[in-house]
């Protein structure tokens, strides 16, 4: 009778654990979403930057035309006249997805635009990444620890950097990828079932489509595998959970038309098909050992170990043989300046100058991860205590991606699930020990309570601290009454089931230092809020589409992207190509539906140099080569008037090191005046006619008089002169893009007649040939 | 670089007795036995063996020669990189030495290398103010002076880059670069032969379970090094190169430790700082793992009391360091009314 109760009473336990865990995931979702939103509330809802602005018009593209369509599509209105071949050069999962979340919510009759569908797909997409680690770590240490790293994830200020709403780039759906694959991975090392092997394989193929970052997962669990076996920890759970994941992963990789052929030809996936045959090799010997006795067995391992290594032998020759073969050893640049992080900066300038492939220093670590620096430690050591399969992974995962973010700060991203994951952990373990301290040592509770606190007990407890800690400060003291009532409850249950159980030594610390370390925890946990949400609301919200800055007289808002944006989609012709530096190709493609020379996707460098190099000549031979280009508009950014710093000016130096790479009639140091570079009185005359001083700062000494450009701090060298090739269409209302038209030959020509009257024409002519030939088009 | 003493004594007797030869046959077999004698071909010139082979002589010479300019005194200085040159120097001259071995172009270029406090007055007739400098005196120059310099650009890059230089100069052909090997045959032999004898050793200690991998306690203290190796920004160290700590400018006598701006840090900052978001976790670990299983109630209050403060301290540290570091101001967001 009793035991029948003590079970109902359990069993009413666990439901009541399993009910709160779901309202406080719900709770963590909402706080995922909503922390993400400060980018609509502070500017409007609209696309970010660069990139997102290509993956908006890709999807675009799918939900008007269609799958197949999408998978053929040949790209004619970007990198003029060569077109690029979309469908089988970019990775797929995240149009995909918003693709079909825009389909679903159409055929359910909600009618959302696809750009609203776009801009809010990242932080859907982060609450999804916030319930799977908490089924991944749940998997390692259980509810409370899950809920933890959840709530953490939730708001970890590396993931919001890449996924507030509006944000829509590939890593917003890749790290929910990654985890869940990580996730399921754990699952079915824990439990063996082929269920979740196949999955695992399923998701593997879904990150494989959204991230070129897959290659981390392709390595690390191989990695894992490798750890596990050579610790003496085979067991069949482990092939079920790799075996099945190489064959169907691989299988799924290849059709991705990016991926393709990689899948199997280059190094980074080499590891995977090593660990393959190794984990064949291992099996091959448990298995003989569970057939045969020891004596025999000791006589096989001989035998087995002979021809496996020199079967392994042959098979490393092979890929040695395989790998000399390809020049860069089979390794992409980006790979391999992880293995060696000096590599880059030695061979690949290119990958050297991006500033996300930088290493961090330490303040990046606390401006991404904030306290959970301090926290990640503790969750190591937890982890080994003991150590099992999935929390070996774990620590597996954060030592290799800890090791990454310290090549590239780019790589924290991948860090910071793993940071969370431990962190989780470390405060769920500590809470764990910490109220468990408190609960039995409290005054007027009797001697017969101190007995082991239980699993449930303990993991409630932290899930309320964790739900206090994301609902910020204010909600602990709300939700205090309830937790006391909720105490007693269980008190009550324990006090009841004690007699049957064996008595331990209580495992607490002294009561006040309890009450001091839960506090200073929870202070910890405030800062952490503290900072994530200063982090969403100022730092990581900016749209760079929409900029606005904060004067003594109040908010400026400048739009002067879009208004120009806008004017070249109104006034100009559908076929009308515009030139302009190659960060602003998408924009342009997307925003103004115009043809673009050059765009954000640098696949092709002599083309990014041409342009490079019209805008470092002078007009004369610039207009020659953007109409060998058909450009009939020249698109440049400006700054100078109101103080934007990354403008094409500041730029300037890349396009004419990029032009002066390929064409070698451009040499830096005739733009600069003693290995500096100025724009004032001082310039030398080759910076003063090029294209691209005469397009900024054509009739800008009319804004002010003087010429004083507010980011240079200068008054500017040349200041009144005409343009004799070009002529001015459109100046947005700050200033900040300027757009050209190119004069018409025609009428050049006739200049040039009436001027020739005085010259002899003949000469003319032929000057014009002579110059024609330094044009890299002909 | 320090080249002994016996070839420059060499040296000076040979330029003594074939000074009043003057046929420049004589010169060149001269100059292909200095080269011959010195271990990568790269021959050692003073103030009175550069006299001999360029400026007394009369233009056009038959061969062209590379200078490497050497100052002993600058070694040290590890931003003129100079003995790394000097060794791509050498490399360069044994590679054209060994590819064009029986070519006519063989006696048409040498390669030879002046040190700063041994002929200071060659350095003063070239002209030259700055390290590191290479200079190649074609068959034509008659003042030193106008002798072609190579330019920076062309010698960061390494041997490679050099021989393009030498090789759009004098039109003669370098050929392939021709490093030596990471490993001679000999070590790549031994480490093969001691991997076999060791592979079954390993094997059997594998299979039985006994290694160090099977020690937990040593992963779980080589993780937590490589987090507090990564967090302290060691591979920013590694490849910018920093320094440990910089001398202050306006005060010698003083160190600077932290540096200021986000963008840079120093060695020793950043291994202090990795100290302090390792420490944290650590203490946290002891506290929750270790100190509750010990009896005595008075040492658990003592420690957990002192953990507690020194982790109070630490993170109260990094956070005003943050501040100061990068000049952010993170605020929260209270309710208007409070203010």
């Amino acid at each position: 009778m009793a035991a029948s109760e003590d079970s109902n009473e359990s069993k009413i336990r666990t439901v009541f654990g399993s009910v709160l865990s779901l309202f406080i995931l719900i709770l963590i979702g909402v706080l995922a979403f909503s922390i993400r939103l400060f980018s609509v509330i502070k500017y409007e809802s609209v696309i970010h930057e660069f990139d997102p602005y290509f993956n908006y018009r890709v999807t675009q593209f799918l939900t008007k035309n269609g799958i197949y369509d999408f998978w053929n599509w040949f790209d004619d209105r970007t990198w003029y006249p060569l077109g690029r071949v979309i469908g089988g050069t970019v990775y797929p999962g995240l149009t995909l997805t918003a693709g079909s979340i825009w389909w679903l919510l159409n055929s359910l009759n909600i009618p959302l635009s696809v750009e609203t569908v776009c801009v809010f797909t990242a932080p859907i997409f982060s609450a999804n990444a916030a319930w799977a680690t908490y089924l991944l770590t749940k998997e390692v240490k259980g509810t409370g620890a899950g809920l933890t790293a959840a709530a953490l994830l939730a708001m970890v200020p590396s993931y919001i950097s890449r996924s507030v709403a509006g944000s829509y780039d590939n890593e917003a759906v890749a790290i929910f990828a990654l985890i869940f694959t990580f996730y399921l991975y754990i699952k079915t090392l824990n439990t063996g079932s082929l269920f979740y092997a196949t999955l695992n394989a399923i998701t593997y193929f879904y990150m494989v489509c959204s991230w070129g970052g897959y290659t981390f997962i392709i390595n690390l669990i191989p990695m894992h595998v490798l750890l596990c076996i050579v610790t003496g920890r085979y067991s069949s759970r482990l092939y079920i959970a790799y075996a099945p994941l190489v064959v169907l992963g691989t299988l799924l990789a290849a059709l991705v038309p990016v991926v393709g052929f990689n899948a199997v030809m280059t190094s980074e996936h080499f590891a995977s098909f090593l660990v393959f045959i190794i984990i064949h090799v291992v099996a091959l010997v448990y298995y003989i050992k569970g057939i045969l006795s020891p004596k025999m067995f000791k006589v096989a391992v001989t035998l087995v170990v002979s021809v496996g290594l020199v079967v392994c032998c042959a098979v490393v020759a092979v890929l040695i043989a395989l790998v000399a073969s390809s020049p860069t050893k089979g390794w992409s640049g980006r790979s391999l300046s992880l293995l060696d992080p000096t590599y880059a900066s030695k061979y690949i300038p290119i990958i050297a100058s991006v500033s996300e492939h930088q290493p961090p220093t330490w303040p990046s670590y606390f401006m991404d991860i904030n306290v959970l620096a301090f926290l990640v430690p503790a969750g190591i050591v937890a982890c080994f205590l003991p150590l099992s399969d999935a929390s070996s992974f774990v620590v597996l995962y954060i030592v290799t991606s800890v090791y990454f973010s310290g090549v590239m700060v780019r790589l924290m991203l991948v860090l910071a699930p793993a940071a969370c994951i431990l962190s989780g952990i470390a405060l769920s373990e500590a809470f764990d020990v910490l109220t468990r301290s408190i609960k039995f040592q409290l005054p007027g509770l009797s001697e017969n309570s101190q007995i082991d606190a239980g699993d449930t007990t303990s993991s409630s407890v932290v899930t309320q601290n964790d739900a206090a800690k994301t609902n910020k400060n204010e909600d602990t003291l709300k939700e205090r009454p309830s937790r006391k009532t909720r105490k007693k409850e269980k008190e009550h249950v324990e006090k009841t089931s004690i007699k049957s159980q064996i008595k331990k030594r209580l495992l607490v610390l002294p009561l006040e230092a309890s009450i001091a370390a839960i506090f200073l925890l929870v202070l910890l946990g405030a800062f952490y809020v503290v900072h994530c949400v200063w982090a969403a609301a100022e730092a990581y919200s900016a749209p760079s589409i929409v900029l606005t800055s904060h004067s003594h007289d109040g908010l400026h808002v400048f739009d002067d992207f879009r208004e120009a944006y806008a004017w070249l989609r109104h006034n100009t012709e559908v076929d009308d190509k515009v030139a302009s530096w190659w960060d602003y190709g998408y924009q342009t493609t997307a925003m103004a539906n115009r043809t673009v020379i050059v765009d954000n996707n640098t696949w092709n460098n002599t083309h990014i140099a041409t342009v490079g190099t019209a805008m470092s000549s002078p007009e004369k031979a610039a207009w020659e080569i953007f109409n060998s280009l058909d450009v009939k508009y020249v698109l440049v950014v400006f700054g100078g008037l109101v103080g934007y710093p990354s403008d094409d000016i500041n730029k300037f130096l890349w396009m004419v090191r990029i032009g002066g790479g390929v064409f070698p009639h451009i040499r830096e140091p005739d733009y600069l005046r003693d290995g500096q570079y100025r724009i004032d009185s001082q310039a030398t005359p080759t910076m003063l006619n090029c294209l691209m001083y005469k397009l900024s700062y054509f009739r800008f000494v009319e804004t002010d008089g003087k010429g004083f450009d507010r980011v240079r701090r200068t008054e500017i060298g040349k200041k009144y002169f005409k343009l004799t090739h070009f002529e001015e269409v459109f100046t947005t209302h700050h200033w900040m893009v300027r757009i050209y038209k190119l004069k018409p030959p025609k009428n050049r020509i006739r200049v040039k007649t009436k001027k020739s009257k005085s010259k002899a024409s003949s000469t003319t002519s032929s000057k014009r040939s002579g110059k024609r030939k330094k044009n890299p088009w002909q | 670089m320090a080249i002994s003493e016996k070839p420059i004594l060499i040296l000076i007797l040979i330029s003594l007795a074939v000074v009043f030869s003057g046929a420049e046959s004589d010169r060149v077999a001269e100059l292909l036995s200095l080269q011959s004698r010195s271990k990568s071909g790269v021959i050692h010139l003073d103030d009175h063996s550069l006299s001999r082979f360029l400026t007394s002589t009369t233009t056009p010479r038959p061969y062209s020669i590379l200078i490497f300019f050497d100052a002993t005194q600058l070694h040290e200085k590890p931003e003129l990189n100079l003995q790394g040159l000097r060794s791509e120097f050498g490399l360069l001259a044994s590679s054209f030495i060994s590819n064009n071995k029986d070519s006519p172009s063989a006696s048409k270029l040498f390669f030879c290398d002046i040190e700063f406090k041994e002929s200071q007055s060659s350095f003063a007739q070239f002209g030259i103010t700055s390290l590191p400098h290479i200079r190649l005196v074609g068959p034509d120059v008659k003042s030193l002076k106008d002798s072609e310099q190579m330019e920076q650009g062309d010698i960061s890059r390494m041997a490679d880059s050099m021989s393009d230089f030498v090789e759009s100069r004098t039109k003669l052909s370098v050929g392939p670069i021709e490093r030596p090997p990471m490993f001679s045959k000999k070590q790549l032999g031994f480490f093969v032969a001691a991997f076999l004898v060791w592979a079954p050793f390993v094997v059997k200690k594998v299979l039985a379970g006994q290694t160090l991998l099977h020690d937990s306690k040593i992963w779980l203290g080589s993780a937590v090094f490589v987090y507090f190796f990564s967090v302290s920004g060691t591979m920013h160290n590694i490849i910018r190169k920093m320094p440990m700590f910089l001398a202050d400018r306006n005060d010698p006598s003083k160190l600077i430790f932290f540096y200021q701006g986000s963008g840079m840090q120093l060695g020793a900052e950043g291994f202090a700082i990795g100290f302090l978001y390792t420490i944290v976790g650590l203490l946290l670990a002891f506290v929750t793992h270790v100190l509750v299983r010990v009896k005595n109630v008075t040492v658990q209050r003592v420690i957990m009391l002192f953990a507690l403060f020194i982790s109070f301290l630490a993170v109260k540290k990094v956070v005003s360091l943050d501040n100061w570091k990068t000049g952010y101001g993170i605020h929260a967001f209270w309710p208007s009314s409070w203010n």
